[in-house]
């Protein structure tokens, strides 16, 4: 009934330390050996190795890479604790999430286009649709607030926000 | 005796009362705002000073320096979104504790910790204030790059997780800070070509970021669940529990006023540091991170400390200690004045003046911190499904005003999803900030070293201060490693008997 073949085999103690073990290593390797040497640029005469801008990032890079080995290994060897098991959690609905990515979608690319306000209200009104807001009136706060919010911003503190392409 | 007079003179005028009050009332109220910082509304606020008396303008802008630095854990507290950088060490407990239903518990706490490191540190200002600007001024950039080496360190000790990760996030951080131009040759540094990232990444983007989006972002991929008020309103701070903390409180406050009276540190670290010593010394260090009182305290008495402090250099050899004294140096200047050694023998009398404007700013920051508690507070009884729409709204906008450019909102959520892939891998933001804070002055200084030394290496140990910096850098490695190891064999000898119990 049993097999020697589990006994072979690496059980993995825990495996989102592996994974970001891997990436941290991809990553450190990628800035060692492509980011560094094409990325930044070296003055031709250097007094000392330590004054060129290449030589903490590369420390860094290596330092990176040292320890996302360890991790791997920390991960291949080393129980999770009961800490890290709060990590896991029961997911929602995709339609809540990708509401909540089309609200921030609408901040990035419409706050200088259409402005401020009506991307606030607009984002807000998504959001509150996502959860979804049962309380009617609660809506009303989605035009209220990017109103008085850009209003304190722009008119009392004097920071300057873009405003709807239709005022002046 | 005829200073005396002069200095009640100058103090007791109505302005002054006023611009105190308005001053922590406008602190509180914007450090309390994610995405809006003290140091944005007292730069905001210096144009409006232009026509005050001089003592009452420089009291507006502290006052708003020191509601600032409470306002911001009012917020970090409530929905884990410092108000402030130096306030992002108070959510470590602060949060999980209003979580538990202690909001108004962990809001007193912060709040009492707050006014006592205030008091504290105004009190090093007025008697201390030229010997601690003493010290201080022997320190050059040797020493200074000792001092940030130990500050690193401190990061091994703040990872509550895996040493691993704390060292990787802060590496992270290190590396992120250096993006733009350098300072030395000019040479841009991983700015792919971006005319954005040239001036490197602005710090509010990434403080935002990694702090607020993720919540947002975990609340809305998470399982709806009903609504839990959160117990704002609850049992406030015991009196016992305050005395426990007192040790905590009087260390903090200490270490914030030693590290204000450096110029160049900051209420950050002092808060990281005050916290990670606490921590050390604490008979529930188990606890931190998860809703320890003491935590709170320690966090908000260094970050408070620093506040007085960070005068000290600039009233007696008028070097600013951090941006915020930068700019009240500014409102000094406007007013015909010059901070220095000379300023304490013309101008005694104003110094005195706003030395006791100073020291009531503490009593206005205990009044208007116990109204801010009692009303900040009914945020955390809000829904998460109307109050995150509007944070998200405050965050994109703050980040926004900070060059008034959509670049740093689009930085501002991918330093979120970088938060929320932390958050899930486990690897902790705050050494991840601390890495990004001081990377670039560990780097300036090295440099500025090397060009002192002409290259020469033994400049790093050139006298006592740099070995003190040393055997604490040293020693502070040691013991983590140590406490690493000690801790692994405690777990492993514990699940060692658990398997032969039964």
């Amino acid at each position: 009934m049993t097999t020697s073949e589990p006994k072979r085999r690496v059980k993995v103690k825990d495996a989102s330390d592996v994974i970001a073990g891997v990436v941290l290593f991809g990553f450190s390797v990628v800035l060692i050996f492509y980011l560094v040497p094409n990325y930044i640029n070296e003055p031709p005469i250097l007094q000392s190795p330590m004054m060129s801008p290449q030589w903490l990032p590369r420390i860094v890079g290596w330092l990176i890479l040292v320890f996302s080995i360890l991790l791997i290994l920390q991960g291949l060897l080393v129980e999770g604790s009961n800490e890290e098991d709060e990590r896991t959690i029961e997911k929602g609905s995709p339609r809540r999430f990708g509401l909540m990515v089309v609200a921030l979608a609408i901040y990035v690319t419409l706050f200088e286009v259409m402005g401020a306000v009506f991307c606030g209200i607009l984002a807000t009104l998504i959001l509150f649709v996502a959860h979804p807001v049962r309380t009617w009136w609660v809506y009303s706060l989605a035009f209220v607030f990017p109103i008085v919010v850009t209003f304190l911003f722009v008119e009392v503190m004097n920071v300057p926000l873009p405003m709807m392409p239709f005022w002046f | 005796m005829e200073n005396f007079s002069e200095v009640i003179e100058i103090f007791f005028s109505l302005d002054n009362f006023l611009a105190i009050a308005i001053g922590v009332v406008i602190g509180v109220v914007i450090g309390s705002i994610p995405g809006l910082t003290a140091t944005m509304a007292v730069a905001l606020a210096l144009p409006f000073t232009f026509s005050m008396q001089p003592v009452a303008a420089i009291l507006l802008l502290v006052g708003i320096y020191k509601g600032g630095m409470y306002g911001g854990s009012i917020t970090a507290i409530l929905i884990r979104t410092p108000g402030s950088p130096a306030s992002a060490c108070t959510l470590l407990d602060g949060y999980p504790m209003a979580q538990q239903g202690h909001a108004k518990k962990a809001l007193k706490t912060a709040l009492y910790s707050s006014v006592i490191a205030d008091f504290i540190s105004n009190i090093a200002l007025i008697f201390f204030a030229a010997y601690l600007a003493k010290i201080a001024l022997n320190f050059g950039a040797p020493e200074f790059f000792w001092l940030i080496c130990f500050s690193l360190t401190i990061i091994i000790s703040l990872a509550s997780g895996s040493m691993i990760k704390g060292l990787m996030a802060a590496l992270l951080g290190i590396l992120l800070s250096m993006v733009g131009l350098d300072d030395v040759f000019g040479s841009q540094r991983l700015t792919f070509g971006s005319y954005n990232l040239m001036d490197s990444i602005s710090f509010i983007p990434l403080l935002i970021g990694l702090f607020a989006i993720p919540e947002i972002i975990e609340f809305y991929r998470k399982k709806a669940i009903p609504h839990i008020k959160a117990k704002a309103s609850g049992a406030g701070l015991a009196f016992s529990e305050l005395k426990r903390c007192m040790k905590s409180i009087v260390r903090g406050s200490l270490i914030g006023v030693i590290i204000g009276a450096i110029p160049g540190t900051g209420a950050t670290a002092a808060a990281f540091i005050s916290y990670s010593d606490a921590r050390r010394r604490s008979p529930n260090k188990a606890n931190f991170g998860k809703g320890e009182v003491e935590g709170v305290a320690a966090a908000e008495a260094g970050n408070n400390g620093v506040a007085g402090a960070t005068m000290i250099p600039l009233l007696s050899l008028g070097i600013p200690g951090d941006v915020i004294t930068a700019i009240i140096l500014g409102a000094f200047m406007i007013h015909g004045l010059t901070p220095g050694p000379l300023m304490f023998q013309e101008n005694l009398s104003l110094i005195y003046a706003l030395f006791m404007g100073i020291m009531f700013s503490s009593v206005v920051l205990l009044v208007v911190g116990n109204v801010a508690i009692k009303y900040f507070s009914l945020i955390a009884d809000i829904p998460k499904s109307i109050l995150f729409p509007i944070v998200l709204m405050f965050c994109v906008y703050g980040a926004y005003a900070v060059n008034n450019d959509t670049f740093d909102v689009g930085l501002m959520l991918a330093f979120g999803v970088l938060g929320y892939v932390f958050n899930r891998a486990a690897i902790p933001a705050a050494p991840f900030l601390i890495g990004f804070i001081l990377g670039p002055m560990f780097e300036d200084n090295l440099r500025r070293s090397l060009l002192i030394g002409s290259n020469d290496l033994s400049i790093f140990v050139r006298g006592p201060i740099t070995w003190f910096f040393i055997v604490l850098t040293v020693g502070s490695i040691l013991l983590a490693i140590y406490r690493y190891l000690s801790t692994r064999r405690e777990l492993r000898a514990g699940t060692g008997t658990g398997d032969e119990a039964p």
